[in-house]
């Protein structure tokens, strides 16, 4: 390497005040005008090396050993001064929620004008002119306008071209990109994703990207580095990462990822959670071997080098050469062809919903949400409902639990009136699941108690000791241990509490279950143990599921069928093999394409986007 | 721009109108069941019950009470609000030659509770993790234990007593000439250029103001403290350290307008209360405002004077309070471009 690095980390250490490590000597390098991705699921400390980089460690976190070279300057012997300096000029951050990253109360003009007045344009005229430059670098339509507006009333991808252009405005030699697409829809996200790959050509700006997807590393990254448990487990160069990776945990990660092509299999199971910082330091050897289908008894004790396998490419294995022998569960017999019952537990005819708005002179505007929509779920049957935000999803699943009311049409959901049944008949027959399996929880109650929580509105006259027996029931099918009823939810990780909304939603025999967006907070692995769990309680209970996804992968993986909206409408249904291999829609083969990656094909789509997004 | 906040700040009035018209209905009602008669009142105490019964005949006061109501009620739209049995003078004249200086008063205590609260807010913000915020935490605590006119006294004590620095009753010095032109002393002694009223009449007024100003203030200092904190929490502050702005930017160039929201809704809710002290404030340093007329009032069970001073507390409150939405929804975009 002639050039000189422009990011250097060297054998960086992150504690807590008690020592244990948050991150463990990570050693990382990016030449300038590369993409490096830095790959790991919540926990493993990815978000760190950003907040390192910056000096805006949390509280209570500290460097405890190591450098930070950038661009020749030792950032770590600075004092915080200099360093914020570097901040906004020679460091530029792009955020993961670009809806959240600027001030709701400020224009958008007044914020760019004041970062450009911070990296020394001078005149209010020169700001103006130079911000509509950047604007229209990163293809935002009506710079001028924009400038005047607040951040309600752009989209999330206007947003994020908005933080990208002021990110790339003072032409820094290094771009952090914190997740910078995952709040994102996803045709879009692709969209950010080349902007942020062309800016940095334009720029010649060296990119660290920090993500928990790999497609999107490999899509865009030069090289990568897996993070797992605060240690780099294998890095090297994206391509070889990707198709061929020599370390256990990336082999597992890829495994774990649903496809959108290819023959289906069950997705890989990695046992147990990542290991918190406490029980590291614990660990004597690889921190991977609790969860590792090929550790072995070197693993528990003797901590793996990080050593080179082949050039450039490094993994921390004792064994990397039998990585490709993991390989995921073959899918069972009856794990595909399921048979459906013959009756409906769902019907829709020419359903439609419209709302009247009242602008602010009280003037009444029609809005219509949904606009004719027919289809039926079966006794069984798993349909998948796809589609962007503003598609009509959420409007949906509001009819079909009755907090709306239907303006067109029919809906016939479990043979019931949803006008006459009582709330809590109608409630036992069909159930909901949400994104957030936080906030679905009661902090205050217990485990058992959630779980069992429907008996309550209709005084069951269950003992305690049989609710008790119940509720370790629905955790056992959950493959929850029976001893957690006792628990709070504040003491389960995020794919413990989504468990625990299935049970709870399980407690009633629902013939109906609706899930809405269930995985789309969870990390990889996480996601791929609540599909094979759906997947598993289709054969022992026979409810129908109404999954909402934004992810095609995931639907396909667990679905019979598919429908596609777009703009209130279903713009095509079907079997999701026929939908995936062969759409008929434009839109669809929009959605499709995006998710595969395939950015070409709508090279030619920036007006299309506009017009999304003002929607 | 403009244009918006009059349309906002407009409707906001207009909505008064029908509470106020209830509020009128409420007092009206309570005055007449209380066990005074107003017909004696105003007549000498020699007054046969044959002069009694007349007077309480010219005065309506044998009607129903919804014909006595449209009977005030159509008067106080003329203008008319009944005479003054203390006084013998019309009511209207009587209130508002004393509505002046307690509006002044209220004025000065809101402009001066204001100041004290932002910038101790900010201050007890800045001093956040230190030792310092819990001193600024035990002592907005202490002090909004205390009362207003128990601070009021405490006030004179020190001020007026012990270190004889402010006069403790009245609006001005005896002898001085008032230039009567608006009543509002402040004001008028600026216009006419006597710099001698001026400083006079603000150093009695600094005690009364200090007592009601400083009262407030901790509820401010306390709801702007915690409204910084959580807006520090955003992720747009966040984002703008990451662009390299310094403390001071972030502060005052991102995060106060933010904060400040609550804060406006606080003085908008808590202005009632504000103005309602004014009446034991006034009475403690002889304040010659509105507080001090209604207690005389009430001492003689003036009605026409009662009455018109409760409207007149109900009418500033409401306005009070609306002015105060209409500025929470003016700054908040979200609400204003729709």
């Amino acid at each position: 390497m002639t050039e000189r690095n422009i990011l250097h980390i060297r054998d960086l250490d992150i504690s807590l005040g008690t020592g244990d490590k948050i991150l463990n000597g990570v050693d990382l390098a990016i030449a300038p005008g590369k993409i490096l991705g830095v790959i790991g699921e919540s926990g493993a400390g990815k978000s760190m090396i950003g907040s390192a980089i910056a000096d805006t460690l949390p509280v209570g976190l500290a460097i405890s050993r190591g450098s930070i070279e950038f661009d020749g300057l030792t950032l770590t012997d600075m004092t915080a001064k200099t360093r914020r300096d570097l901040l906004g000029r020679d460091i530029g951050f792009i955020p993961q929620e670009p809806m959240t990253a600027l001030n709701p109360t400020l224009t958008i003009g007044q914020q760019v004008g004041r970062h450009l007045a911070r990296i020394g344009i001078g005149s209010a005229r020169k700001r103006e002119q130079r911000a509509i430059e950047l604007f229209t670098e990163v293809g935002l339509n009506r710079p001028g306008e924009l400038l005047k507006n607040y951040t309600h009333q752009l989209s999330g991808g206007m947003l994020q071209r908005v933080l990208i252009a002021m990110a790339f405005a003072s032409n820094p030699r290094l771009v952090i990109a914190d997740e910078p697409t995952t709040a994102l829809d996803v045709t879009v996200q692709l969209k950010v994703i080349d902007l942020i790959a062309k800016m940095r050509e334009a720029h010649n700006t060296s990119v660290l990207f920090i993500t928990h997807d790999l497609q999107l590393a490999a899509e865009v990254c030069d090289d990568v580095a897996v993070l797992y448990a605060g240690q780099i487990v294998e890095r090297g160069e994206a391509r070889s990462i990707i198709n061929e990776p020599r370390h256990p945990y990336s082999r597992c990660l890829n495994l774990a990822t649903p496809n959108l092509a290819g023959p289906k299999t069950r997705l890989m199971i990695l046992p147990k959670a990542m290991p918190s910082p406490l029980e590291r330091t614990a660990m004597a050897g690889c921190k991977f071997t609790p969860r590792c289908p090929i550790a072995g008894d070197l693993c528990i004790g003797t901590p793996p080098p990080l050593s080179e396998i082949s050039a450039g490419h490094r993994s921390a294995c004792h064994w990397p050469e039998r990585t490709e022998t993991i390989t995921p569960p073959p899918l069972k017999a009856d794990d595909e062809n399921t048979v459906l019952g013959a009756d409906l537990v769902m019907k829709a005819t020419g359903l439609g919903k419209a709302y009247r708005q009242h602008d602010w002179l009280g003037r009444v505007r029609r809005v219509e949400a949904l606009r004719g929509l027919d289809f039926e779920v079966r006794e069984r049957e798993f349909v998948g409902i796809v589609g962007e935000s503003g598609s009509g999803k959420s409007t949906l699943t509001k009819l079909i639990v009755g907090l709306e009311d239907i303006t067109a049409g029919v809906l016939d959901v479990v043979g019931m009136d949803r006008a006459t049944t009582p709330r809590e008949r109608f409630f036992d027959r069909v159930q909901l699941v949400f994104q957030d399996p936080q906030s679905a929880l009661n902090p205050r109650r217990r485990i058992g108690s959630l779980v069992t929580q429907s008996l309550e509105c209709r005084g069951s006259g269950l003992s305690a000791s049989a609710r008790k027996q119940l509720a370790k029931d629905l955790l056992a099918k959950v493959m929850l241990p029976p001893d957690m009823i006792d628990r709070f939810p504040d003491q389960l990780s995020g794919g413990q509490k989504q468990r625990v909304n299935i049970a709870r939603a399980l407690c009633s025999n629902p013939r109906l279950l609706i899930a809405d967006e269930i995985v789309s907070g969870l990390d990889v692995s996480v996601q791929a143990q609540i599909l094979e769990l759906l997947r598993e309680l289709r054969k022992q209970a026979s409810f129908s599921l109404l999954l909402i996804s934004h992810d095609l992968a995931v639907v396909r993986h667990i679905c019979d069928r598919t429908l596609v909206m777009y703009r209130g409408e279903i713009v095509e249904q079907g079997p999701v093999e026929d939908i995936f291999t062969n759409p008929q829609h434009a839109y669809t083969k929009k959605l499709v394409a995006a998710a595969r990656g395939n950015s070409g094909l709508y090279a030619d789509a920036t007006e299309q986007e506009a017009e999304n997004e003002a929607f | 721009m403009i244009k918006a906040v009059i349309r906002v700040i407009g409707r906001r009035l207009m909505a008064i109108v029908p509470v106020f018209a209830i509020v009128t209905i409420l007092v009206f009602g309570a005055l007449r069941i209380l066990p005074v008669d107003p017909a004696q009142m105003s007549l000498p105490p020699s007054a046969t019950i044959q002069q009694v019964e007349e007077k309480r005949e010219q005065m309506g006061l044998n009607k129903p009470i919804w014909e006595q109501y449209a009977i005030w009620f159509k008067r106080a739209v003329a203008g008319d609000l009944g005479e003054s049995a203390q006084y013998r003078m019309p009511t209207s004249s009587v209130v508002f030659e004393r509505l002046p200086a307690t509006i002044e008063l209220v004025i000065c205590s809101l402009i001066l509770a204001v100041f004290v609260g932002t910038v101790g807010g900010i201050l007890l913000f800045s001093a956040r993790g230190t030792p310092f915020e819990s001193v600024g935490m035990t002592l907005t605590s202490a002090v909004m234990a205390l009362p207003d006119f128990l601070l009021a006294l405490l006030f004179i004590l020190l001020f007026g007593v012990l270190l004889p620095i402010f006069p403790v009753n009245g609006r001005l010095d005896p002898g001085l000439q008032v230039p009567a032109q608006t009543g509002f002393l402040l004001l008028d002694s600026l216009l006419t250029g006597d710099i001698g009223i001026f400083a006079s009449a603000l150093r009695h007024i600094a005690l009364p103001v200090m007592a009601l100003g400083l009262a407030f203030s901790p509820t401010i200092v306390r709801v702007l403290h915690s409204s910084l904190i959580n807006t520090y929490q955003q992720s747009y502050i966040r984002q703008a350290r990451l662009r390299g702005l310094s403390d001071r930017e972030i502060l005052f160039g991102q995060a106060l307008k933010n904060a400040i929201l609550p804060v406006v809704i606080l003085v908008g809710t808590q202005f009632g209360s504000l103005f309602g002290g004014t009446l034991l404030v006034e009475m403690i340093f002889s304040f010659p405002g509105l507080g001090n007329l209604m207690v005389k009032a009430m001492q003689t069970a003036d009605l026409s004077v009662i009455m018109a001073i409760a409207l007149i507390y109900c009418a500033t409150t409401l306005i009070f309070n609306s002015l105060a939405d209409a500025a929470a929804y003016l700054l908040n975009p979200k609400l204003r471009t729709g």
